[in-house]
């Protein structure tokens, strides 16, 4: 089938919009910046840097009039046009569709897990359609321990909610193209049993309403692929979440409104809190896997970009509906776990530069790719703007003729630059003011943000918080990008604490380079004359103080010292949605025992035994396929001959995939506990 | 042959039913594994596999199938025809313990019907991690990553296509 438009007619007048005046507005700043620089002749070094310049500008274009076009569509109310909504009457029919909701997850904390899966389930029974829903939780989990807890977990929950037959568990044993292959790998199980399927992270909530909303708008229109609900970050407690959270709650509505509002059916898919029709998925969107090397072969990493545009290339739109609401996730609880996951994705959006040109997709599904790219490119683009910007100016004082200065049609033009730099601030400040003018305005919004005193505040503190950590995490994705196109490893051995404080040494020593290119900078600056470390120090302030501005952020006791006092707070905080609330009692209520060890738990309990043996069973032939033969000899010799030796990881794995050693490790402890 | 006279507490089982010690062993173990640990329950479950057996559980294996059947066809009585199937043992015995069967002592299992409200909580714990599979396959895509470069290998009759089909 080819890929065609299925947008409404008004798609071409907002997209000349949106693309037509980010064009326009690149154009013109770049010619000013060109005649900026040409006042004393162009230099080498000064080509590039314009060249480099209407690059970043035009990406900031983009943004800025992207938020316009957001801010319109959500002030102006009327729902994207394209898509057909239910009315009153369908609304109170009952569903004819079937819908799996799905969660991938990989060693993840069962406890926050299995509490977004009942939160969700319990959100849907409310709405009278649980019928229509079944549940999934696809474990790709290596870790034994993590492994028997979810097993515990997921028990317990049935029993809880009598979720029996409609909460399913399903631990793959090999990881075969990670969340994709475990996606890919229910698609070919259970798949057509429904006729759609919506996608979770482990940390993603949804409230029932949504998903009915969701399940009902793809019966109705038949040709919509995938159904984007972009989610609200919520739930975590540090400075740097809770900044993360308020930028999300403040200006995420103006971007999200505005992608929608000009990309219409040409969306993109963010891999989670999303709707698939499946059989579309199924025969579309088997992922290729990429001729060549990593980075930009073998396995796609970032399936949802390619999985968005094979199902618009099959002729399915994708949507991205921000007015859907009721969907959630938590945000990293601080910048180095920040940076940890945009290592992750940045390999993953960069591999898509190799499928930007392939035959057959949308032109809208290639810009994405671009645009996925250039989220993570333009971090080393401002860098070498700003190194290029330094090395101009050297090359100005050393090797240009001083006494040209003083010609007044050569002299460089100070109120232009400033008048330059003051558009360039105003098109990135714009969304923001956008969105607290919305968050103002709209009935009742700024009271539950701690009023308009605070709220108004909060986004000032925000801006300044995000003005000094922009330059670590342009030098964060500079080096992931760097390092990506390079092909050496960014090693990254720091592990993500649940809203756990960050030790000053760890803070000491991701940033140290940052801080040493923030001296750098400075001299070189100093170099060239004192008014240059002026225009630096925007930059050169958040590379100094990296070190306590991630540590600090980092702290829990400071977001909440943040809340007390009415700052960064979302209305989700002070008036939570049902969903949310219940998650979170039930991750009270319901504590999930720690596995100190997965292998000794099975032997030494027998509930756990006995429920771990009845899932086994439950895939026969399941050992025989997967076990490696060496690491189930050595567990079967370390657990049945006596040794005290431990197991490792891999012979746990074994042990635990296999029945007959299982029985006879437990019958054997039996026995001698009895002697 | 080692014998001795097992007495038992449930009036439904005759007190002279007696095992050899291994297959009572054997008998013990597997009960264990349903949670009885109590030493009267495990004499009382030895007695009811074996009551009607002649053979007085001669051979461990042969009592341990013994009440091995004994118990699939209690379970398949309580769960009903919904769990029937060859895991049923193993199901019906996690949905055994998950509910603290053992607690409620032998009788639970020697009395002629299970009573209604811990039928009802074993029928919910039964484990069902997945339900039956409607196979289907995933076609992988074809992507032509350089159309243009794609065209000059065919004019060329070069090299295969530019994306590999990995299965």
């Amino acid at each position: 089938m080819e890929a065609h438009s299925f947008s409404p007619e008004s798609a071409g007048f907002r997209r000349a919009g949106v693309l037509g005046l980010a064009a326009v507005t690149t154009v013109v700043g770049t010619l000013e910046m060109h005649r900026l620089l040409s006042a004393q002749g162009t230099s080498a070094p000064e080509v590039v840097l314009v060249f480099l310049f209407a690059l970043c500008f035009g990406w900031i274009a983009l943004s800025f009039w992207t938020a316009i076009a957001g801010f319109l569509q959500l002030a102006l109310g009327p729902r994207l046009p394209g898509l057909r909504y239910p009315s009153v009457d369908e609304e109170a029919v009952p569903l004819a569709s079937r819908t799996s909701v799905v969660m991938p997850i990989h060693n993840e904390d069962p406890a926050s897990v299995f509490a977004n899966v009942q939160a969700t389930y319990e959100s849907v029974a409310a709405t009278g359609h649980l019928d229509a829903f079944d549940f999934y939780v696809l474990s790709d989990s290596t870790r034994a321990e993590a492994w028997v807890a979810e097993e515990l977990a997921w028990s317990d929950l049935c029993r809880r909610v009598g979720g029996q037959g409609r909460i399913f568990y399903r631990r793959r044993t090999d990881n075969t193209g990670k969340k994709a292959g475990n996606l890919g790998d229910f698609c070919e199980r259970w798949g057509r049993r429904y006729d759609f399927t919506v996608v979770l992270d482990a940390d993603s909530l949804m409230d029932g309403r949504t998903l009915v909303t969701m399940a009902r708008l793809m019966e109705l229109n038949p040709r919509a692929g995938i159904l984007q609900a972009p989610p609200l970050n919520v739930g975590r407690t540090t400075l740097f979440a809770r900044l993360q959270q308020f930028a999300g709650r403040v200006y995420g509505p103006i971007v999200a409104a505005g992608a929608a509002a000009w990309q219409l059916g040409e969306s993109n898919y963010w891999g989670h809190n999303a709707i698939i029709r499946t059989e579309a998925f199924i025969n579309h969107c088997g992922l290729p896997v990429l001729p060549g090397k990593q980075p930009f072969g073998g396995h796609i990493l970032s399936h949802d970009f390619v999985e968005a545009a094979l199902m618009r290339r099959a002729g399915y739109t994708v949507w991205l509906v921000p007015e859907l609401g009721g969907s959630y996730e938590q945000p990293p609880p601080n910048l180095l776990a920040y940076a940890q996951r945009d290592r992750r994705w940045c390999q993953g959006n960069l591999q898509h530069l190799s499928l930007v040109m392939a035959g057959g997709l949308h032109p809208f599904s290639r810009g994405h790719f671009l645009m996925g790219v250039m989220s993570y490119v333009a971090s080393p683009l401002w860098l070498l703007f700003l190194l290029s910007g330094l090395v101009a100016a050297l090359h100005d004082r050393f090797f240009l003729d001083v006494h040209s200065l003083d010609t007044a049609s050569l002299a460089f033009d100070a109120p232009g630059s400033l008048r330059l730099f003051a558009v360039s601030m105003g098109m990135l400040l714009t969304p923001k003011l956008l969105g607290l003018t919305l968050a103002l305005v709209r009935p009742g919004e700024a009271a539950k943000m701690g009023g308009r005193v605070r709220l108004t505040l909060s986004v000032l503190l925000e801006s300044v918080l995000a003005s000094l950590l922009a330059p670590v995490m342009m030098l964060f994705q500079s080096h992931f990008v760097f390092g990506t196109i390079l092909g050496y490893r960014v090693n990254w051995s720091s592990q993500q604490r649940e809203d756990a404080d960050l030790p000053w040494a760890e803070g000491a020593r991701r940033h140290a380079a940052h801080m040493a290119a923030g001296v750098g900078l400075v001299a070189a600056a100093a170099l060239v004359n004192a008014a240059m470390v002026a225009w630096l120090i925007p930059v050169v302030a958040g590379l100094l103080l990296s070190v306590p501005l991630t540590v600090l952020t980092a702290r829990s006791s400071l977001g909440q010292w943040a809340a007390r006092r009415g700052l960064f707070l979302l209305p989700e905080e002070t008036e939570p949605p049902e969903v949310l609330e219940r998650a979170q009692s039930i991750t009270e209520e319901h504590a999930v025992e720690p596995v100190s060890d997965a292998v000794e738990r099975v032997l030494t309990d027998a509930k756990t035994h006995a429920l771990h043996l009845a899932l086994l069973e439950s895939q026969p032939g399941l050992a025989e396929s997967t076990s490696t033969p060496a690491a189930l000899e050595g567990a079967r010799r370390k657990l049945l001959g006596g040794s005290a030796e431990p197991l490792s990881a891999q012979e746990k794995v074994a042990a635990l995939l296999d029945v007959g050693t299982l029985s006879e490790a437990r019958e054997q402890r039996l026995t001698r506990a009895l002697s | 042959m080692d014998s001795v006279t097992t007495l038992t507490a449930c009036p439904s089982v005759p007190s002279t039913v007696w095992a050899v010690p291994r297959s009572r062993a054997a008998l013990d173990t597997f009960f264990r594994g349903f949670g009885f640990s109590d030493e009267t329950d495990l004499s009382a479950l030895a007695a009811w596999v074996l009551d009607g057996y002649s053979a007085h559980g001669g051979q461990p294996q042969a009592a341990v199938a013994l009440a091995r059947a004994r118990m699939e066809t209690w379970l398949s009585s309580v769960l009903g025809l919904e769990h029937a199937g060859p895991g049923l043992l193993a199901r019906g015995r996690a949905a055994f313990v998950l509910c603290d069967g053992a607690s409620r002592g032998a009788r639970l299992l020697t009395r002629p019907a299970a009573p209604e409200d811990f039928v009802r909580a074993v029928r919910a714990a039964v484990p069902v991690p997945a339900p039956a599979q409607v196979s289907a396959v995933m076609p992988e895509q074809q992507l032509v990553l350089w159309p243009f470069g794609e065209l000059l290998r065919r004019w060329w009759r070069g090299a295969s296509p530019d994306v590999s089909i990995s299965r």
